[in-house]
């Protein structure tokens, strides 16, 4: 599986979400991407990449899109 | 774990309360406990009236409830209600009926920012019955601020 298959997945088990809605998909855009939902989906990234998130990148990862960035820049993973 | 030094650390009670004892915790690691299943129990004569068998959801709630215990019992969480966030893979083998010793065995996965992810499985006379992988918070997540991304202005 590559990375980005990994991300995806997160997004799609976490959100319930079909892989095709992805792109856009901004926080508080689904009905499970709340604030529990995200805490979630942030716990869900970090087991699926072995990673620890900064507060501050939490409060950024506003879209699928910019978490993609996130993890890209900041915790180096090649998505 | 009796059920006196259970209900220190676990919210949930009578008849709410799906083991009768745990008899193993590593804190942050995993549980193992049991429930003894009589006609006594108050979804027996319900569910279903002539072939008494425990619901489905309410093993699942049982497997929940102990993995739990795994985080209640860090330092800190002595007590607290747990919210069930999911329960995903769950897989009903074989019914469960009264005289059973329902064994539970579950592993914590994972434990970030008061969110937790476990897994569990239930054996009858050693044979698996269910098995599930849940996520649960801590009740006081509910109020606490998350760090979420800020709310856009329509």
């Amino acid at each position: 599986m590559t990375n980005l298959e990994k991300y995806n997945s997160v997004f799609c088990e976490t959100l319930q979400i079909e892989e095709n809605k992805l792109a856009g998909l901004n926080y508080q855009g689904t009905e499970l991407w709340d604030s529990v939902g995200h805490m979630t989906l942030v716990a869900a990234l970090e087991d699926a990449f072995d990673i620890m998130m900064e507060t501050d990148d939490m409060i950024d990862l506003s879209s699928y899109e910019k978490g993609k960035e996130i993890l890209r820049n900041a915790y180096s993973i090649d998505l | 774990m009796d059920y006196n030094q259970i209900i220190e650390y676990q919210a949930d009670r009578y008849p709410y309360l799906f083991f009768d004892r745990v008899d193993e915790l590593v804190p942050g690691s995993y549980c193992v406990g049991y429930k003894n299943l009589t006609m006594n129990e108050w979804f027996f004569p319900i569910h279903f009236v002539n072939d008494p068998c425990m619901p489905g959801y309410l093993q699942a709630e049982a497997l929940t409830q102990i993995c739990a215990l795994t985080i209640l019992s860090l330092p800190g969480n002595k007590g607290k209600t747990i919210l069930l966030l999911s329960c995903d893979e769950l897989r009903l083998m074989k019914k469960v009926r009264p005289g059973d010793k329902l064994v539970l065995k579950t592993k914590l996965l994972s434990y970030r920012h008061g969110i937790a992810k476990g897994e569990g499985k239930g054996y009858v006379d050693d044979k698996l019955v269910c098995s599930s992988v849940f996520t649960f918070a801590l009740s006081d997540m509910e109020g606490r601020q998350f760090p979420t991304p800020k709310q856009k202005k329509s």
